[in-house]
């Protein structure tokens, strides 16, 4: 451990020890959310809850109508399953991460062997996919009895799926790590979570981006929101090969700018850290 | 000893406005974070909004409800919400200050352990959720003093609602132990049913507005009322929500009963 | 004329047992298994005015329930109490205008707010009229030595400053009779001491009873003439301060230091505790004499400190407590096991 800490942060030897290392922090903390599966009851009772009323909405919407901006009632019902999958396993991580950030825990990992940004992404990970995965299944039993067959039908399909959501997950931490890391400047930034939250509700997640007038629409494809749940959802409820794989490209492409986003904030502030007396 | 003053309803109006003024206080101790937390809400239901916005600009209503429908119920709810958090900000601790023996301190005093806990906290968001309502209206056209009145009138028999459901809940930690997931629920779901046009959901399931969970007396006729200013309906809803404060002290009076103090000795033998 | 009598008061709670596990939670969920605890059993006492009365015990004696009975909080299951005529489960608001309580932990005041804001709450709770509450307010301030802490929020306050606002809050309407459960508990002896000066103060001038439960001896020691002492929830002891000391006063605890070595066998006494140069005695006055005990001591060697102080009375209690276990030992073998609870 002592060769690794000589080493600094962020650059361990091999990349099985790291694999190793980071593996075992996320299947710690996926323990120990697993230890109290009471705590799933709230997020499945709010979800199961959502997923219901917008499909009475749906109905509602679509009486005397069969499409509406090139979707219908039960692509729709699918489509709110799936983006918000997303947006409520791994919507909340800014809380953990900015708790983490005020509590001097920084200072303290800082001295540990753990790429920061590595260390907090697996902590933050392990749990969420298991929220993702009770969630999910919890929407495709609501999806059944609401709205009607689950949309994709082929192996491919389902792992292009998974893929985006997985991405989509990576997306949610990334970006949300770099607002949490503004504590480094202005300690209270949950304002800037806020706005974020509400910008990725708007762009995707409550409704399709068709949806939206089409300058908006327009703009928020140039931004980041529409790969946390629309690509996702797109990809469920509208299968086409080519656009998939753009929307997986896409995602990619905003999950690696946001990843190099935090390693720039983290360096700067940082530096903040030392410049204070740590 | 020698005042058996006890009682009568000045000395509870003097009491209540004492707690008021307490309440007014905390909001400026805490107003950096009441203004952060109004602002996140504000955001929260802008987003809410701008949703039902989009939708309605394709479709021109949904199950009925145009867009000002909408963002009336959505006023009245908050402002409901607010002011029964604001005036009664422990309707939704009263479960755990049973469990925890808390209850004590408010039974050794000469007041209504009832009103006394409820009125005993004031939750600083919930002034951004009272507010909310009203700058809703000022936004939407045909608001004048008159609709001003009568949404004040609605929104305070929503509260009563709110706060007789939430606090109900809440005290069957007397007779459960533990009535928190469940209170939760019911919070959860009054909340959210109160939010959405009524006529989105079966008919089959919405004696469940007019029963256990009020939305139906808190946003669905009182919205009726707002729209065509049926004032002679404004006294009935109060009178309903009388109705449920009644229920909702008569079960905490029942539980009393069975209150323990927090002398949970034995439970872990 | 007793402000506060009791008898036979009993208190049962019934409580669910709760298991480990998941299988056990489900299994309790169908068919709850309960158990009842005898918290207080025919406990029978009186108080006159003005009397200062320490109500001891271990934890779950049944202190706190008793209290509570007697504040009005809990209900009784069978026997009776009142408090300045008054019977507490029924005319609770009532009596609440003559009593006043500081209970462990549970504060009255409101945690963000001044104490200030939340004495002129209490003034509206109590309904004191504004002129007598801004003079009663007045001289508390005064006699606690509050000025300071009146506008600052209470979770800013420590817990010294703030115990001290509280026993204040609590005699703002001027109560009869002050319930004190555990008033000193986790405060420092400098703090401790100044809180049993204003609680002899307040009896001094106001001739307010005070009923006090604390496990702090200290407490007792100080300001209490009369102990009450209950186990099981059955009252063991219930006499004067002076009476319980005295049997204490049989017994000294001797402690001797020396400049150098020193023999320390002495004829009959063995220490309980010694190292080379120093050693502890604990001396029967009924057996042996105090004098020639710490005459003998002297005379083994050059005496750096000597200490004579009476028996702890954790002690004294810790043995009425052993010796009613001992009878209840054999009662219950008399009785061929009779089952508890």
């Amino acid at each position: 451990m002592i060769a690794h800490s000589l080493k600094g942060p962020g650059r361990t030897g091999k990349p099985s020890a790291a694999l190793r290392k980071y593996g075992t922090a996320g299947l710690v903390s996926l323990q120990s959310r697993m230890a109290y599966p009471a705590a799933f009851a709230g997020s499945l009772l709010t979800y199961g809850l959502f997923v219901f009323v917008f499909s009475r909405i749906w109905a509602a919407l679509y009486s005397g109508r069969a499409e509406i901006a090139g979707y219908d009632r039960t692509m729709m019902v699918w489509y709110f399953i799936v983006a918000e999958i997303p947006a409520f396993g791994f919507g909340r991580f800014y809380y953990s991460l900015a708790e983490d950030m005020k509590s001097g825990q920084v200072a303290y990992l800082l001295t540990r062997p753990y790429g920061f940004t590595a260390y907090h992404f697996s902590q933050a990970l392990g749990p969420a996919l298991a929220d993702c995965l009770v969630l999910a299944l919890e929407g495709i039993l609501l999806g059944l009895l609401l709205g009607g067959p689950f949309p994709l039908t082929t192996l491919t399909q389902g792992a292009a799926l998974v893929l985006s959501l997985l991405l989509a997950g990576c997306l949610q931490f990334f970006l949300q790590f770099a607002i949490a890391m503004t504590a480094f400047w202005i300690e209270e930034n949950a304002a800037f979570f806020w706005i974020y939250q509400k910008l990725a509700l708007i762009a995707g997640t409550f409704l399709p981006l068709e949806f939206l007038p089409g300058a908006a629409s327009a703009a928020a494809r140039w931004t980041p929101f529409p790969y946390l749940s629309w690509a996702p959802a797109r990809i469920a409820v509208a299968w086409d090969s080519r656009e998939a794989l753009l929307l997986l490209a896409a995602q990619a492409a905003w999950t690696a700018a946001a990843a190099l986003l935090c390693r720039a904030v983290f360096a700067a502030g940082r530096g903040k850290i030392t410049a204070n007396g740590g | 000893m020698n005042r058996p003053r006890t009682g009568r309803p000045a000395a509870y109006l003097r009491f209540l406005a004492a707690a008021f003024t307490a309440n007014l206080q905390a909001v400026v101790e805490y107003r950096i974070s009441f203004l952060i937390q109004v602002f996140g809400m504000m955001l929260n239901n802008a987003a809410f909004a701008a949703f039902w916005a989009v939708l309605i600009a394709r479709t021109g209503s949904v199950g009925g409800y145009g867009f000002t429908d909408v963002m009336v119920i959505w006023a009245l709810t908050s402002t409901s919400f607010g002011i029964a958090h604001v005036l009664w900000g422990n309707v939704r601790s009263l479960g755990s200050i049973i469990q925890r023996g808390e209850l004590d301190v408010y039974l050794l005093q000469p007041k209504d352990p009832f009103v006394n806990v409820l009125a005993s906290r004031t939750i600083v968001s919930a002034w951004g959720d009272l507010a909310y309502g009203y700058l809703v209206l000022a936004f939407l056209p045909g608001t004048g003093p008159e609709r001003l009145a009568l949404f004040t009138l609605l929104a305070l028999g929503g509260a009563v609602i709110f706060a007789a459901v939430f606090s109900a809940a809440e005290s069957l930690t007397f007779f459960l132990g533990n009535a928190g997931p469940l209170s939760q629920a019911v919070t959860e779901f009054l909340i959210s049913f109160s939010l959405y046009p009524e006529t989105i959901f079966d008919s089959g399931m919405r004696w469940i507005f007019y029963t256990i969970l009020p939305s139906g007396f808190i946003a669905f006729v009182p919205l009726a009322v707002y729209r065509s200013l049926d004032w002679p309906l404004v006294p009935v809803l109060l009178g309903v929500a009388a109705v449920y404060a009644g229920g909702a002290y008569g079960l905490f009076r029942a539980g009393l009963r069975r209150y323990e103090s927090g002398n949970q000795m034995g439970t872990r033998l | 004329m007793p402000v506060i009598t009791v008898e036979n008061l009993s208190k049962t709670f019934r409580t669910r047992v709760r298991s480990e596990g998941l299988g056990a939670s489900l299994r309790a969920l169908i068919r709850p298994e309960w158990r009842t605890v005898q918290a207080v059993r025919e406990v029978s006492f009186s108080v006159e005015e003005g009397e200062v009365v320490a109500f001891l015990g271990p934890n779950g004696a049944g202190k706190s329930t008793t209290i509570k009975m007697l504040t009005g909080i809990l209900t009784p299951d069978s026997g009776g109490a009142r408090v300045l005529g008054l019977e507490p489960s029924r005319d609770r608001t009532r009596l609440a205008m003559g009593i006043g309580a500081v209970f462990g932990q549970k504060s009255q005041l409101w945690f963000h707010l001044p104490p200030s804001d939340s004495f002129r709450l209490l003034g509206a709770i109590y309904e004191i009229p504004a002129p007598e509450l801004a003079r009663r307010r007045a001289e508390l301030v005064e006699r606690f030595g509050i000025g300071p802490y009146m506008d600052v929020p209470v979770r800013k306050l420590s817990l010294g400053e703030r115990i001290r606002c509280e026993i204040a809050a609590s005699l703002l309407h001027a109560p009869r009779v002050l319930f004190l459960d555990e008033p000193t508990i986790g405060l420092d002896v400098v703090v401790k001491r100044e809180i049993r000066a204003l609680l002899a103060d307040l009896r001094a001038r106001e001739g307010v009873t005070i009923f006090l439960t604390s496990h702090d001896i200290g407490d007792i020691e100080k300001i209490c003439k009369r102990a009450i002492i209950i186990h099981h929830g059955a009252v063991v002891v219930d006499e004067s301060m002076k009476t319980l000391k005295h049997r204490a006063l049989a017994r000294k605890y001797i402690g001797v230091k020396y400049a150098a070595p020193a023999d320390l066998e002495l004829p009959g006494l063995a220490p309980v505790k010694r190292t080379e140069d120093a050693a502890s005695f604990v001396v029967d006055t009924r057996k042996h004499n105090l004098q020639e005990v710490i005459r003998a001591l002297v005379d083994r060697g050059e005496v750096l400190d000597l200490t004579v102080e009476d028996e702890p009375l954790e002690d004294i209690i810790a043995e009425v407590f052993r010796g009613r276990s001992e009878e209840e030992a054999r009662g219950a073998a008399r009785a061929g096991g009779e089952a508890e609870s």
